[in-house]
């Protein structure tokens, strides 16, 4: 039983990070109906920013993170951008231009970074709080309560603010929300940023949890995304479930099959996917016809 | 064409004396260079033919690899034996990965595609048979009579065959029924499944064909590197792959083998500089999709259309291509008035809106029967529910009195429904003689078989119905427009080829969703004469349409809609006159002048 | 015909593109034969991962080797020729390995020093073997051994030799019988995980449990919490820096208190920054160099390394030193011998090296020792 929670326990830790992850993807794709494969290494660009932030420059952590979040959030409006023609065009080409820059992002970490990675301090040092023989780390709370602060505020954003209904309405319709005057273009570039900003969140949180390096985004990218798809893809509460049901599987995954739990994980996630293709909560998508 | 001859003999000829020219090093990387045009090929057709994402192609090129492997070295099969046992369990994962896109297609392919390459990957990483992540050492090289194939030179001899034959079959599919198919299902799924195209089943057929390239390739890699290990066939090599085949130009099997060997090269002269290898293929990759979607293999396409701007290269001399007369069909005596569709208590949400509500109607054959009504009416959804797009929450949909209301599109075609579609759903990078080409092929995906082992079958089919396609173009006037793209046509064209296409089916109903859209005075008119032909050859003709005066005159009888129910059924003249037909217009602003010209129309009569 | 037109453009772009191949290819070392030269430099070639995750190993070997190189051309070379050194990067891929292997036999390289990881090596073993071309790995793994090429040496000892010192200090010195294990199924992981285990059955010793992880795992959870309820004295970690390192944290945080033990990863600066000083503290290190302060060569060595690079010398740049001297030393006592000569030549070679006294035997193994050390305060000292 113990063993049960703990799994559990270190599931969630992961998961909430995952959680970050698809709710980046699932804001670009509800928005502009892109899939983003290059999400997992502009989490990688952010975890190297907020590092080098907290660790060469020396600054407080917190505000290493805001300086990462900025800078990636900037990379994302390029990204956006360099692929704006394609937009609303043909969807597959765009899915793999953004491949095409997950494979440059990762290059130029090396060439600025080294190929050899760091490792970051935990910025919370406290002892982990135990419950009932069991242990939770005080910074996988921190993290939990970042992402839950960072999903109140998106959702807040998306339904209260103009600025969010105009995306929500670019989202439903394009074309019905160009003609009452909306920019298309803009809102497309403010969700490509929030995306690379929450990917920055997630990558900057990881640091002290793992190591970063340059191929650290292929998993995190890769896991984030089957999240976002689980939960239903473009749904924000589907992200956050999707992600941490990934985090709990790969957990108990590992725990139980061993060297073999990337096989299992990957099976399980096809089956749900074949039973039920939009994910839980179903797909919010854009409707193209 | 004799350029074409040359030119393929110049390349052949080049190919066979290249040994001669590379070090025993270079012929080494040759060597790769024509596994990776291999896979290239492969996935290029799943992915740039059939449309289908497919990140596994490196998992069925390891799955024969590991195959070959295992089998030589831990079972003692000969190579040959291993190699065609191998190229089973590739084909068979090929299948298996291929599953998934019976449900889903693009990125939800994407992940599941690349998760299935993990799975694989992680299982040979701690597989004891397969060794782990040490991998297998010491497999055998392949035994000919007479040939050493351990000599590096002979095995590109070995490997050249191979890729010629593997090129020339892939080419032959591409331009044969089967590839057509691919490509229509990949430009239009909806559409090809409306032609008659078993669009699940030829999905599982590209993994399938894809596995087999993968499968080769995976093969003729065990017998030249004789050393298989887990990160040869990981998710980098996989993109490696792909941004070949998108550089190359995903769509042309040409374009693929040329970006398999310029990338292969590229990384050769930059191997001690692999991260800025990297740099310089993701960059290459991006700047293709945005600026040249068509990769290397487009671009003689594109510069010969700049430099024809530009004014070094003779614009298109020949005369202006015109549409021509509809040639009529010849007329059959008019079947007895027994009804050939029946719509009975059809209702159709859609979460929380109610499309369409306990619809009920008979058509007759032999009948040209109008259906109109309001925007948002539910017309097209009606259309949607018989051609089996949807499939209805209640009611039946009886196709001369059988029940065929969970039919899919393609059984539908083939029990002899044929559609149009509103926003037009032409196969845009088919030719039109392409189109018709893929309506008018009548098979079905066993037919197959002949692929593998009756090339000549095939072939003969594709020349019969290239005869059938030629008479259909020249009597819907589009003889001129035979091998142009759809999407260089005036609108009213686009129009006539789709009900051309529609009539390659031989259909028993025509459903018509707002032909007439978009169409000129004279447009209409042509389109009413060539409705009225077709039904005299035989053929029912159900026809939605907002233009009153072309109802009007064409249709026997009209159904009218409002709000997803019919509110109206009989001749023309009586439905004009229903009070809550005049009351379910007027109150839609869009359609109210409308109205006036009904009653024109009346008067006129 | 719409296709056929596309069909002849593609098939024209092909025949564009044909110079390119041919000059591409003709190009690079076309005019280099196999003809052993007994003039000019002698060429040696270093093959390492110069980039990806595992290139801190290739540069730490190149500079072991390029610190060995410089000190014999700057003595007037072997006899009176100069040592050429050729860097291939083979990317940790062994399929890349496979093609450098043929390349440098292309090239006319007499030796070649690397790689570092074995699978790699492992991979080009047959080749080398083929062409004749005598190889010192830095390798460690018991399946370099079972390769059984007459052409392939280790620089320092193999896994068996590493845990069989840490089963002997656990097990034998310090009487420790409950011991469970956790190791990846990584190449390095797995033999690990072999050789450890073989060393402890012959002591009559089951491990308490046995987890596998996968290379690219971040949770280790269940795993550790499984070895806690297990209660072990010590744990064994069979996985490379950083994944020890996430390892070591993680225990930590789950309350898992005991000593780490392992072999040479888990003596690098990069495992003690990952894991964090007061998580590595007390973690059982077997190593066949512990310290850049063992002796006066080994001093000798760092200060000339730190002169060199700016940094302090480690155990793999000291490995890469004395597999390098063992050649040049086999080289210079035959006068420039190539093929089996060579192979021959350094399997006779005696050296006093970094990491102890080198003899050769028949499995190309020359050194079966090493020490165990205990991380304190962040830094690997003597036990």
């Amino acid at each position: 039983m113990q063993v049960f929670l703990q799994t559990f326990i270190g599931g969630v830790s992961l998961g909430a990070i995952y959680a970050l992850v698809a709710m980046g993807f699932s804001l670009v794709f509800r928005t502009m109906g892109l899939v983003n494969f290059s999400h997992g290494n502009v989490v990688m660009i952010g975890a190297y920013i907020a590092s080098t932030f907290y660790l060469s420059v020396k600054l407080p952590f917190a505000v290493a993170m805001v300086i990462a979040l900025g800078l990636t959030g900037l990379i994302g409006v390029f990204i956006e951008r360099v692929l704006r023609p394609l937009e609303n065009k043909d969807f597959d080409l765009m899915l793999i231009g953004t491949i095409g820059f997950g494979i440059v992002l990762e290059a130029v970490a090396i060439i600025i970074w080294g190929a050899t990675g760091r490792a970051v301090p935990n910025p919370v040092a406290v002892a982990p709080v135990q419950i009932f023989g069991l242990r939770i780390r005080t910074y996988d709370l921190v993290v939990l309560a970042i992402t839950t602060a960072a999903t109140l505020l998106l959702v807040y954003f998306l339904q209260r603010t103009k600025r969010g209904a105009a995306m929500q309405a670019v989202a439903m319709d394009h074309e019905a929300a160009t003609a009452v005057g909306i920019h298309v273009g803009r809102s497309n570039a403010i969700a490509f940023m929030l995306g690379a900003a929450l990917a920055a969140l997630a990558g900057g949180l990881v640091g002290p949890l793992l190591y970063v390096n340059p191929s650290m985004g292929g998993m995190l990218g890769i896991k984030g995304f089957a999240g976002a798809i689980l939960g239903g893809f473009g749904s924000i509460p589907g992200a956050i479930v999707g992600g941490i049901a990934i985090g709990v599987l790969d957990s108990f995954a590992g725990g139980w099959f061993q060297g073999y739990s990337d096989l299992v994980t990957f099976l399980v996630f096809t089956m749900i996917i074949m039973i039920r293709p939009t994910g839980i909560f179903g797909e919010r998508t854009v409707n193209r016809a | 064409m004799k350029y074409r001859i040359a030119g393929i003999a110049a390349l052949v000829a080049f190919a066979w004396y290249l040994p001669y020219q590379l070090d025993s090093y270079m012929i080494h990387v040759a060597n790769v260079i024509i596994v990776f045009a291999i896979l290239a090929i492969g996935l290029g057709l799943v992915m740039g033919v059939a449309g289908q994402i497919n990140l596994a192609q490196i998992a069925f090129f390891g799955a024969a690899a590991y195959g070959t492997a295992i089998l030589t070295t831990r079972a003692g099969f000969g190579f040959w034996t291993a190699a065609a046992l191998a190229m089973l369990i590739a084909a068979t994962i090929g299948l298996l990965v291929g599953t998934p896109a019976l449900r889903m297609q693009s990125h939800y392919l994407g992940i599941v595609t690349l998760g299935l390459a993990l799975a694989l990957t992680n299982w040979v990483t701690n597989a004891h048979i397969a060794g782990g992540a040490e991998g297998i050492s010491g497999i055998p090289a392949p035994e000919l009579p007479g040939i050493d194939l351990h000599n590096a030179y002979f095995f590109y001899y070995l490997e050249l065959v191979v890729f010629l034959l593997a090129l020339a079959f892939g080419l032959f599919v591409v331009h044969t029924p089967l590839g057509r198919k691919m490509r229509a299902m990949r430009d239009d799924s909806l559409a090809a499944g409306a032609v008659g195209v078993e669009v699940p089943q030829l999905r599982m057929t590209a993994f399938f064909l894809s596995s087999i390239y993968g499968g080769l390739a995976g093969v003729l890699y065990a017998g030249l590197i004789r050393y298989v290990a887990p990160e040869s066939f990981s998710i980098a090599n996989m993109f490696l792959l792909l941004a070949m085949v998108i550089i190359g130009g995903r769509q042309s099997l040409i374009g693929c083998v040329v970006g398999a060997v310029a990338l292969s090269l590229l990384r050769e002269v930059l191997v001690d500089y692999p991260t800025y290898a990297q740099v310089a293929y993701g960059s290459v990759v991006v700047l293709t999709v945005v600026f040249a979607p068509t990769g290397l293999a487009g671009l003689p396409k594109r510069i010969r259309g700049l430099l024809r701007r530009v004014g070094w290269l003779p614009g298109d001399t020949g005369p202006v291509p015109k549409l021509g007369p509809f040639l009529p069909y010849a007329e059959t005596p008019r079947p007895a008035a027994e009804p050939i569709l029946r719509i009975d208590e059809v209702s159709m949400h859609f979460r929380g809106l109610k499309a369409l509500q306990e619809i009920s109607m008979t058509v007759n054959a032999g009948e040209i029967r109008g259906i109109v009504g309001p925007n948002g009416s539910g017309k097209t959804t009606l259309f949607n529910v018989v051609s089996g797009l949807y499939r209805p929450t209640a009611g039946r949909v009886y196709l001369a009195d059988k029940d065929m209301t969970a039919a899919s599109p393609h059984v539908l075609a083939r029990k002899g429904i044929a559609r149009t579609f509103q926003n037009l759903r032409l196969f845009a990078l088919l030719s039109v003689r392409d189109n018709l080409l893929v309506a008018l092929d009548q098979t079905s995906i066993l037919s197959n078989w002949r692929y593998v082992l009756w090339q000549a079958g095939v072939w003969r089919h594709d020349q019969s119905l290239r005869a059938e396609a030629d008479e259909l173009l020249q009597r819907f006037g589009l003889t001129d427009f035979a091998d142009s793209a759809p999407g260089e046509l005036p609108y009213g064209t686009q129009r006539r080829v789709e009900i051309a296409r529609a009539m390659a089916r031989r259909p028993s109903l025509l459903l018509l969703d707002e032909p007439a859209a978009g169409l000129n005075g004279e447009e209409v008119r042509q389109l009413s004469e060539i409705v009225r032909s077709i039904r005299a050859s035989g053929v029912t003709v159900v026809i939605i349409e907002h233009n009153m005066g072309l109802v009007m005159s064409l249709c026997e009888r009209v159904t009218v809609l409002a709000s997803g129910r019919v509110i109206a059924d009989g001749t023309p003249a009586e439905v004009a006159r229903a009070p809550q037909v005049v009351e379910a217009y007027l109150g839609d602003s869009a359609m109210s002048e409308d109205v006036p010209e009904i009653v024109e129309t009346e008067a006129a009569r | 015909m719409f296709s056929s037109v596309r069909r002849r453009a593609a098939v024209l772009f092909l025949a564009l593109a044909t110079p390119v191949v041919l000059v591409a290819c003709a190009a690079p070392g076309s005019d280099n034969n196999n003809k052993q030269n007994t003039e000019g430099p002698i060429k040696i070639a270093l093959v390492d991962a110069q980039s990806g995750q595992l290139s801190s190993l290739g540069a730490w070997e190149l500079k072991g080797v390029r610190l060995a190189m410089d000190e014999w051309n700057a003595a007037g070379g072997i006899n009176g020729r100069q040592i050429e050194l050729g860097i291939f990067d083979d990317q940790g891929d062994p399929t890349v390995g496979t093609n450098l292997a043929r390349k440098i036999a292309a090239e006319g390289y007499i030796a070649m020093l690397g790689t570092a990881e074995s699978a790699v090596t492992i991979a080009m073993a047959p080749i080398l073997k083929e062409s004749k071309i005598p190889n010192i790995t830095s390798g460690q793994s018991p399946g370099l051994v079972a390769v059984k090429s007459p052409f392939l040496f280790l620089n320092g000892p193999t896994s068996t030799t590493y845990d069989e010192t840490l089963a002997k200090y656990i097990v034998d010195t310090k009487g420790i019988k409950s011991i469970a294990m956790i190791t990846n199924n990584g190449g390095y992981g797995k033999g690990e995980h072999d050789a450890f285990l073989k060393a402890l059955s012959s002591r009559g010793v089951t491990p308490l449990d046995d987890q596998v992880v996968t290379t690219d795992q971040k949770d280790f959870s269940a795993a550790l919490t499984t070895i806690r309820q297990k209660n072990p004295q010590v744990v064994f970690i069979g996985a490379e820096e950083v994944q020890s390192g996430l390892i070591v944290k993680q225990a930590r945080d789950l309350g898992l208190t005991v000593p780490f033990a392992g072999a040479a990863p888990q003596g690098t600066p990069v495992f003690v920054d990952t894991a964090g000083v007061a998580n590595a503290e007390g973690s059982i290190v077997s190593s066949p160099y512990l310290s850049n302060d063992i002796n006066d060569a080994t001093k000798k060595f760092a200060a000339a390394y730190k002169a060199k690079f700016n940094e302090d010398a480690e155990l793999h740049g000291a490995k890469a030193y004395d597999g390098a001297q063992i050649l040049f030393t086999a080289l210079k006592n035959n006068k420039g011998a190539t093929g089996e000569a060579l192979a021959t030549a350094i399997r006779g070679t005696k050296h006093a090296g970094l990491l102890g006294n080198f003899a050769f035997d028949d499995t190309g193994v020359g050194i079966f020792a090493t020490t165990i050390g205990l991380i304190k305060n962040g830094k690997l000292v003597s036990a």
